[in-house]
């Protein structure tokens, strides 16, 4: 048996702290807003019949909701910096690039178990897919989760900024309706994530899961697309 | 006709004191929805402007605006018809009727070119030349377009004018939708509802007989004053919603205490109307005071988003979104658990073949 130490590797430095951090909140912000958002769509029973002594009160609920809705949307300012300064935060799907398809079946091949393996990446056209996919749901649950919230006062700024929202999708009811099922999507997308994650960090040797902790993939083998940290 | 009288002048004649009249105008005011130091300019309105002439047109609908209307209480619709506007058609409170009519229409809408205002109520109905809406042997696509064009201002009473109403729901057989693609551009008002607000409507029309101009609209082009806040914002109800105490079905205490009617389908957070404040038949009560949630009748496409009492859609059998949601997410973690056992069987096998192969390598 080969220790690990036996093999040599070389590190990759992808992933900023900022980059890493936005991660983490976002982990955390999903699952409270998904839990809040459940929460405000079916509250639960009423604790007391007097309006003063209830335990959980809605507005509190909402309260979190909306605190961890700015957080989260505040965290964007770190992803951005991150994107600026770093490379390794930019592993962008690559439409435009002939190898992206090709690659991109490949991989889905072997994840339909039809092929024994597939090139090694530091992030496989897939899962940048899926990112860009994941990209577009927080985007909508933004853009809905504000075209409610500012509706309070239709005629200040948050109004004007997000109230076409309502507009483009027919009715305000119809804005509930789209952030309730796509944080459905989302939470089906964290699921497939997390496995996907775990899959390639112990049975592939990718260093998934530390690379978003420390930032860097420490590999045996070489990527193939690790030209696009240059 | 040749001379239109103002608000006063119909007042002299009628024999009524200024105190009268200055009560009126302090009623106008606030029906409006404008702050007590507009009151001057109401005077200076009321005392100076010709009564405006009124056009209202009666498309794809059921005539319960109207219904509405004749219940206002301040000002009375009576007051209005008679005294405060010049109206000088209208299919529903109009005698007369048949030929002379219609061409009294198309005198009124010659006479007085650009300056009457146009009311609307319900939906064009635009399938087949829109010969699913039809009054005086004309469809009503060729009364609003006739109408539209001399009009100084339109306002589209109910959600059948503002949205396409009821009669739009899918699968919308007569091809319905609201007037504002069709008016060519002219100013509109949208007065939604199922109908509207007997006092809101009456104090649109006067707004912009008074002012001669379309009071201040939200993006929607909703008068601000009556559609500037959604009906749970003003809701008397509201305590109950943030104290998390709510209606779970009909008959239960909850429901019996006044709770918030929400976890029942309210659509009070959506829909922007004044029933929260302004009430109906002269403050008496509204739906949501009365038991019954809220519709969001204000709404475009309200119609369409059933159960209305229920937050969520429901699937026959499968249930709502939740439930879909509880599923699939069951799936997908049973999926890539199938998944995991799968990859690895998968990994020993091309693990054993590159043995065999190296073992074997030279041999081949």
């Amino acid at each position: 048996m080969k220790s690990v130490k036996d093999v040599k590797r070389k590190e990759y430095y992808i992933f900023s702290p900022f980059l890493r951090i936005f991660h983490w909140i976002m982990v955390v912000s999903i699952l409270v807003l998904f839990g809040t958002g459940l929460l405000i769509t079916k509250p639960m029973l009423a604790s007391s019949t007097e309006p003063t002594f209830t335990m959980m009160s809605m507005d509190l609920v909402r309260d979190i909701h909306f605190l961890v809705a700015f957080i989260f949307c505040a965290s964007f300012i770190l992803r951005i910096y991150g994107f600026i300064i770093n490379k390794g935060d930019r592993l962008f799907p690559r439409f435009w690039e002939g190898h992206f398809y090709s690659e991109t079946v490949e991989v889905a091949l072997h994840y339909m178990l039809l092929k024994p393996h597939h090139a090694p990446f530091l992030r496989n056209p897939l899962a940048r897919a899926s990112y860009a996919g994941l990209y577009v749901m927080v985007a909508i649950e933004i853009l809905t989760g504000f075209a409610m919230y500012f509706m309070t006062n239709p005629s200040a700024v948050g109004g004007f900024l997000f109230g076409w929202v309502n507009t483009i999708l027919g009715s305000e009811m119809m804005t509930h309706y789209v952030h309730h099922y796509v944080a459905w999507l989302i939470i089906v997308f964290a699921i497939g994530h997390f496995y996907m994650v775990l899959r390639a960090e112990f049975m592939e040797g990718e260093g998934e899961v530390s690379s978003m902790f420390s930032g860097k993939k420490v590999l045996a083998h070489v990527p193939k697309d690790a030209n696009e940290l240059d | 006709m040749e001379k239109r009288e103002s608000l006063w002048e119909a007042y002299l004649r009628r024999g009524f004191s200024r105190r009268n009249f200055l009560k009126g105008c302090v009623a106008l005011t606030s029906l409006m929805g404008l702050s007590a130091d507009m009151f001057s300019k109401v005077v200076e309105a009321a005392e100076t402007k010709p009564l405006p002439v009124v056009v209202w047109i009666h498309g794809h609908e059921c005539t319960g605006c109207d219904e509405s209307f004749i219940r206002s209480g301040a000002p009375l619709a009576s007051d209005v018809v008679l005294t405060s506007i010049a109206l000088e058609y209208d299919h529903l409170l109009s005698a007369a009727c048949g030929e002379p009519f219609e061409a009294h229409l198309d005198e009124v809408i010659q006479k007085y070119n650009g300056q009457y205002i146009l009311a609307v109520e319900g939906a064009v109905s635009t399938k087949d030349n829109g010969i699913y809406c039809m009054s005086g042997g004309h469809t009503f696509t060729h009364l609003l377009d006739k109408a539209a064009k001399g009009a100084a201002a339109i306002i589209a009473y109910g959600s059948c004018a503002a949205y396409g109403g009821i009669q739009a729901a899918k699968p919308n057989p007569t091809g319905s939708s609201g007037i504002k693609m069709f008016v060519g551009g002219k100013p509109v008002v949208n007065v939604p509802g199922c109908p509207p607000i007997p006092e809101v409507m009456t104090g649109v029309v006067m707004h912009v007989a008074l002012f001669g101009t379309v009071p201040p609209l939200d993006g929607d082009g909703r008068p601000k004053q009556f559609y500037g806040n959604r009906i749970h914002d003003t809701c008397y109800r509201r305590p109950f919603f943030d104290a998390g105490m709510f209606a779970e079905t009909f008959d239960d205490a909850g429901s019996k205490a006044g709770w918030c009617l929400y976890k029942l389908g309210c659509r009070g957070p959506e829909t922007y109307n004044s029933c929260g404040n302004l009430r109906w038949w002269q403050g008496m009560s509204y739906p949501i005071q009365s038991g019954a949630p809220c519709i969001g009748c204000s709404n475009a496409n309200f119609w369409d988003e059933a159960p209305f009492t229920d937050r969520l859609p429901k699937y026959d059998k499968v249930g709502d979104v939740d439930r879909i949601g509880t599923g699939l997410a069951a799936a997908t973690a049973v999926g890539v658990a199938g998944h995991a056992v799968a990859s690895i069987v998968q990994r020993n096998q091309r693990d054993n073949l590159l043995e065999d192969e190296n073992e074997h390598g030279g041999e081949h």
